[in-house]
């Protein structure tokens, strides 16, 4: 952070980089050191005047300055008397946390999950629901906004939105040509800039949408399993299995975003089905929960297993969760089904461990909850393949945090994204980020977007919860 | 019926029916003798009854014994205090309803913190994982009774009316999920109907919230009462002020019973099975404090309640016979 003041955000190298831009004009060093006394505040890494002007290398005057201003926008607020250190006691000072609230969705195969936090990036709240996979991609993207709606409503107490945090199947990547919304890459129905826009636009905040398996790995490095360790691999096992990959701490998302696509890794034996890469014999067809539900059908109609076939005719389905029920009750075939599905799974690990070394493994999805077998066998397959090098210390674990790691991961997202400088000093100096003035310019963008669909003019529409309030909860 | 809500982290539910105790399980906790506290919101609703009979005949017959149940009396500060005290008690096990969210998180932990078992239902506080901060939440699958009430409504509402929702004022998890049930699926069944809602914030409060939502909005054509007992203080309320609605609810006490079996105000009744519940509750515990692992969210499916069904309802229920004026309703009209 030292000498932040003077440097400035440079993403055309595609990372955090910060080059000198020379001596600043008085505008742009006033935010830049109010960003930085921020974030030093934010942070607990300064929580006095002193503490901040020893961190800062700013003068006391401009110190003084600086925390006045923060806190007269409401951004931190004095605290108790620290320990006199043979004069006065210096006050603390910290970062209003309940400033604002962050608004946070996760998409997955098969559910909805929603939460809100604080900007600290603490959850406070949060509700999952099953996805009917009926559902169209327009009735998905409006449920989801009807649940960020009920989740401001019901649970900010008044805050103010200044950031949302959506996760979506699949990969994804930071738009080029926006500092405030994230794009992403594959044209699919719910991947297109009309829904981030469409959100940012009903909640008057930023939006950053992102790869949900991504953020899951966050969340339990943030909170999980994973706290404290700086190399980890978490694999989400459902419909389609994928990794989020941390590395020293950091978050591994490849040129593309795509990084983690192991349900792709070929598993050399052939199937009937044709993956949706085009491709035959991947994990993911073999061994996800769409494969174990398939194989499950048919053990149920053929009366192989008596189990499902009860099952089966109760609910008029199968799926995975079923198939590890019947494990845990002592089902032959579904016990040797989850056996071979982890065998699979942990087949494919095990180049990843030797590539990697993580120090542990996070197992979340719908099947890492279908019991011990499943990891015993993940386990087994990891151990006997990998390099003994790689597994010494290597830990092999169930998610704890299940859909919650997806809503922790997308609050430290925001979190990071709305205070990273480039970002912060746009908006500091106006109190919120909900008046940054590059969102002024996506709304505009989004509103034309949604003339061009239309095919019609229409009227200017008012960035939700600046002028009125969007009354009651919408169902 | 299936369990359609998912749990406090998302996950897919494992029937509560599946949760059993063998002969050998009986037999491992038997030598131990475990003891267990139960704190509860209330224990004067008869879903309070019910799951504490359910809790102590698995307990029982586990010779484990409860040796502490609290009265929250639906204060959160109550309820810190209770689990803190406990915390530091000779104790094997508790089995706690958490009252609130965030507030009473830290006091939930503290419990699992200083070694106690601990075993939720219907909610773990956000930010508590099973495994580390509590064995497992056993649940009234609520977003499914939710549902279940939305249906049982819509049937006496004609099209294009307006439906009242009263539900509770606290940060409730179970009435929380129980409301975004019933608005989803009126959203995607009844979309015609309009929405009107009015909190209460304690119980005695519901009746005069009722009045007044029903002077505001006066084409309300029916309600829905987060659970029994405000249903009823509903009910009083309205006739009181010569008013007559459909009113659907959660929860199958006898008052709400009578109610429905008589042709009154209540006209559908998505119910919980909490003698089950604690039954399954008290299973996990004894499971948990034998070394044996659970599943983190053991949900049970509601019972929908219609006059039609009222008895056969209450037996399943209540694991009792129905009560003698539901008897003589049920005989009148086999005769």
């Amino acid at each position: 952070m030292s000498g932040g003041a003077n440097k400035s955000y440079d993403s055309s190298a595609g990372g955090r980089a910060y080059r000198s831009v020379g001596r600043p004009r008085t505008l742009d060093a006033g935010q830049n050191s109010l960003a930085l006394v921020l974030n030093l505040v934010r942070t607990g890494q300064s929580t006095t005047r002193q503490e901040v002007e020893r961190e800062s290398e700013l003068g006391r005057a401009a110190v003084t300055d600086r925390l006045a201003t923060l806190g007269a926008l409401g951004l931190i607020a004095d605290g108790e008397l620290g320990q006199a250190n043979g004069g006065r006691a210096p006050r603390h000072v910290s970062f209003r946390r309940d400033a604002g609230v962050l608004l946070l969705a996760v998409l997955d195969d098969a559910s909805i999950a929603v939460g809100i936090a604080d900007l600290s990036g603490r959850l406070v709240g949060e509700h999952h629901e099953a996805l009917d996979m009926a559902d169209s991609p327009a009735s998905i993207y409006e449920r989801i906004q009807v649940l960020l709606a009920w989740m401001q409503q019901e649970q900010a107490d008044g805050a103010e939105v200044w950031g949302v945090g959506i996760a979506v199947p699949g990969p994804g990547e930071q738009s080029s040509d926006s500092t405030l919304a994230a794009d992403l890459v594959e044209p699919q129905p719910w991947r297109n800039r009309g829904f981030a826009g469409s959100v940012s636009a009903r909640f008057g905040a930023p939006v950053y949408v992102r790869s949900s398996v991504h953020m899951k790995a966050i969340g339990e490095l943030k909170a999980g399993a994973g706290r404290g360790v700086g190399d980890l691999l978490f694999v989400s096992l459902d419909r389609s299995i994928s990794a989020g990959i941390i590395s020293d701490g950091q978050l591994h998302r490849g040129a593309q975003g795509a990084a983690g696509l192991v349900g792709h890794a070929p598993t050399g034996e052939e199937g009937a089905v044709t993956c949706r890469c085009g491709s035959r014999g991947c994990l993911e067809v073999l061994a996800g929960a769409d494969a174990m539900a398939r194989e499950a059908l048919a053990a149920a109609s053929t009366e192989r297993s008596r189990y499902l076939a009860e099952t089966l005719a109760r609910n008029g389905t199968l799926t995975a969760t079923d198939v590890g029920h019947g494990a845990q009750i002592g089902d032959g075939f579904c016990a040797e089904l989850i056996g071979r599905s982890g065998r699979l799974i942990g087949e494919s690990l095990a180049p990843l461990a030797n590539l990697l070394n993580p120090a542990l493994i996070v197992l979340g999805g719908t099947m890492a909850q279908t019991g011990d077998i499943m990891l015993a066998a993940i386990r087994e397959a990891v151990y006997r393949i990998s390099h003994p090098l790689a597994t010494r210390d290597l830990r092999i674990l169930r998610s704890q945090m299940g859909g919650s790691a997806g809503l922790v991961g997308a609050a430290q997202l925001v979190v990071e994204e709305l205070f990273a400088p480039p970002i912060l000093k746009g908006w500091i100096h106006l109190g919120s980020p909900r008046r940054h003035p590059e969102l002024d310019r996506l709304m505009v963008d989004t509103q034309q977007e949604e003339q061009k669909r239309a095919g019609r003019p229409q009227p200017p529409k008012r960035r939700a919860g600046q002028t009125r309030n969007t009354g009651g909860i919408e169902a | 019926m299936t369990i359609t809500g998912l749990g406090p982290h998302g996950e897919r539910a494992v029937p509560a029916d599946q949760i059993h105790l063998s002969e050998a399980d009986f037999a491992a906790a038997d030598k131990r003798r475990f003891s267990v506290a139960v704190v509860l919101h209330t224990t004067t609703s008869d879903w309070s009854r019910q799951e504490l009979a359910g809790i102590a005949t698995v307990l029982g017959r586990a010779s484990a014994a409860v040796v502490e149940v609290v009265d929250c009396g639906f204060d959160a500060a109550a309820q810190i205090e209770a689990l803190r005290r406990l915390s530091s008690e000779n104790l094997d096990a508790v089995i706690s309803i958490p009252i609130g969210n965030a507030a009473v998180a830290e006091a939930h932990r503290a419990v699992s913190a200083a070694g106690i078992k601990l075993v939720l239902l219907d909610n773990a506080p956000t930010g508590l994982l099973p495994g580390t901060d509590y064995v497992s939440v056993v649940s009234a699958d609520n977003f499914g009774l939710g549902q279940m009430a939305a249906k049982l409504l819509a049937a006496q509402i004609g099209s294009g009316g307006t439906v009242g929702i009263l539900t509770y004022g606290a940060d409730f998890y179970a009435t929380r999920e129980r409301e975004i049930a019933f608005r989803k699926w009126m959203a995607a069944h009844r979309p015609e109907i309009c929405i009107a809602r009015e909190k209460f914030a304690n119980v005695s409060e519901a009746g005069a919230a009722a009045t007044r939502m029903m002077a505001d909005n006066v084409q309300i054509g029916g309600l829905f009462v987060a659970w029994d007992v405000p249903a009823m203080g509903v009910v009083r309320a309205l006739r009181q002020h010569a008013l007559a609605v459909p009113v659907t609810t959660v929860d199958l006490g006898n008052d709400v019973a009578a109610e429905l079996a008589a042709g009154g105000m209540i006209k559908g009744v998505a119910a919980q099975r909490p003698y089950d519940q604690g039954v399954a509750a008290g299973a996990t515990a004894i499971l948990a404090l034998i070394g044996k692992e659970s599943p983190a969210w053991i949900a049970l499916s509601g019972v929908e309640v219609v006059a039609a069904n009222v008895v056969e309802a209450y037996q399943i229920i209540w694991h009792a016979p129905a009560p003698k004026e539901l008897m003589g309703v049920r005989r009148k009209k086999a005769g």
